[in-house]
């Protein structure tokens, strides 16, 4: 009972990581109708930029954020302005699958040759500090990431909500001719989306950095699990994701502990197919178009 | 509708328009003049463009030849969020409201493009007092009004921006004939203050009944214009338009729904 409750302590922290990753990655499908295989990648990219960032300016790992989320904010508009945005006509669906795992491998390769393969990660002082609460063990480190997690997806939660630009979001999921006929830019919007998403990967790269030993290959074994998550979430919807995330964090996290670790990784896909059978829109897919 | 006569007082005039997707013309030389103030019907078989027409008005599709102009301005090249900029306000046939948004957040969405908060307000009180469905169901989502609600809620936000010209496609598809019939109600309150109404219907006695004037759209090209007054006793028009048999204009009038 005691290594249960454990692991589910474990998956729900682990699991509030996943779902800023997600939250990202569904939002993008939502507004673009695109599936961004690039999202693993831009996670690995925010955990190495974290790392240069704490290893060569003694930046704190957390504080890093407040530079990555920018920067790969910016960086996801771009690349939505110069490589998604020119695809046009009825394929614009499976060349962006192209492009966006085009990216993914480009991400790869140029890390590869800055870092080399070896594994690393980001170790602050705190790295293996934990509380014991009531014979629990929880670390700093996951807590924070947490935590953090949970205020970022709640500044998405408000962008999306009370902001202008969330409302013309929100539209553009949910009809997006109807948006364009209200005068939204559905470019803007795009190029916007794409921007909030690789920023959320930023974010939740810089904790996964804390939490895991990576490498320039890393993304294609985040890839699958966001996949996963976002499927089960439901495509384009944001809380959704999050809620599976959160299952699939203490899932995995359950089996690793009572069954073995060998068996965490494929509790995902074990998911992902019974969804694709059983229940195929996902948990929380829309009924009417968007989710948002 | 006589487009020589008229063309100088016409709020919008078409002139030898042909718009289509890809290689094939839709629209194959399409003349229409709208004068200020009225409400345009235009009725048609399926096919022969008539949605086209709208696109072409109100920028969703460009035209591929011909001149598009309202207001004296030829707007054929401007993008639809310049042509909203001019008054320009499209309701798409389908449902156009944002379904798991309210009620007053899909009404405020039709200012979009506005900036001045105070006026968006000001703007969705008096929008709400001509269609009391939006103060009624205000914290209500969207989807979750019937066909007729959301229809009204798609009119309401069109007068957002206080449009001069509003292009309807269909308002009245896949209703009951009880909301079929606030719809028009609806759209004859429209066209007070000096609106002008351009109406596509495939229910086209209910349209031509509401419309000053009303042209036939055959292939691409108005084939008939005229008040809707003399198309609905049209015999031809009411063979092939209003339902009616062949037997001649008098019992088909009579016998037709």
């Amino acid at each position: 009972m005691h290594s249960l409750i454990q692991a589910i302590i474990l998956g729900i922290l682990t699991g509030g990581v996943y779902a800023l990753m997600a939250s990202g990655q569904t939002l993008i499908f939502g507004i673009m109708k695109v599936v961004n295989l690039a999202q693993g990648a831009l996670v690995v990219l925010g955990a190495y930029l974290t790392y240069t960032l704490f290893t060569q300016l003694g930046i704190d790992p957390f504080l890093s954020i407040l530079i990555t989320t920018p920067l790969l904010f910016l960086v996801g508009v771009g690349v939505q302005y110069v490589l998604l945005r020119p695809l046009h006509g009825d394929d614009v669906a499976q060349l962006s699958l192209l492009v966006t795992f085009a990216i993914a491998l480009g991400v790869e390769g140029v890390l590869s040759f800055a870092y080399g393969s070896t594994l690393t990660n980001v170790q602050p002082a705190y790295a293996n500090f934990s509380w014991t609460i009531l014979g629990y063990q929880v670390s700093l480190v996951r807590f924070v990431a947490f935590l953090l997690s949970l205020v970022m997806l709640g500044l998405l939660y408000l962008i999306l909500q009370r902001t202008k630009f969330g409302r013309s979001v929100r539209a553009t999921v949910q009809n997006p001719m109807s948006a364009q006929l209200l005068g939204v830019n559905a470019n803007r919007v795009s190029a916007l989306g794409f921007g909030l998403g690789a920023a959320t990967a930023a974010a939740a790269g810089s904790v996964f950095g804390m939490l895991n030993s990576f490498n320039p290959g890393s993304h294609y074994d985040l890839i699958s699990r966001l996949l996963t998550i976002v499927v089960l979430g439901g495509l384009g919807s944001i809380g959704g994701s999050v809620v599976a995330a959160l299952v699939m964090g203490v899932a995995s996290s359950v089996v690793s502990a009572l069954a073995s670790p060998i068996w965490s990784d494929f509790t995902f896909f074990i998911v992902l197919l019974l969804v694709l059978l059983i229940r195929p829109r996902g948990l929380f897919g829309a009924r009417t178009r968007g989710a948002l | 509708m006589e487009a020589e006569s008229t063309a100088s007082e016409a709020l919008l005039h078409l002139t030898g328009v042909t718009a289509g997707y890809g290689a094939g013309l839709i629209l194959k030389g399409v003349d229409l003049a709208v004068t200020k103030g009225e409400i345009v019907c235009l009725i048609g078989p399926n096919g022969a463009g008539k949605s086209t027409v709208l696109k072409t008005v109100s920028g969703l599709l460009r035209n591929a030849g011909g001149t598009v102009m309202f207001n004296g301005e030829d707007i054929g090249a401007l993008p639809s969020r310049e042509r909203l900029h001019r008054g320009i306000v499209h309701v798409p046939q389908d449902r156009s409201l944002f379904p798991t948004m309210t009620v007053w957040e899909n009404v405020i969405m039709g200012a979009f493009i506005l900036t001045n908060q105070a006026l968006i307000r000001q703007r969705a009180e008096e929008v709400a007092e001509i269609f009391p469905i939006v103060a009624r169901r205000r914290t209500a989502a969207a989807g979750s009004l019937s066909g007729g609600e959301q229809k009204q809620v798609e009119l309401a936000r069109s007068l957002m921006l206080d449009p001069a010209l509003i292009l309807l496609d269909e308002p009245s598809i896949g209703l009951d004939p009880k909301s079929r019939t606030s719809v028009f109600a609806s759209i004859a309150t429209l066209a007070r203050d000096g609106r002008t109404v351009l109406l596509v219907e495939q229910n086209a006695r209910s349209g031509l009944a509401v419309a000053h004037m009303a042209a036939v759209l055959e292939a691409g090209r108005v084939a008939l214009t005229g008040t809707g007054q003399s198309l609905l006793e049209d015999p031809e028009v009411a063979r092939l338009y209003l339902g009616a048999s062949a037997q001649g204009p008098a019992s088909a009038l009579a016998t037709s729904v």
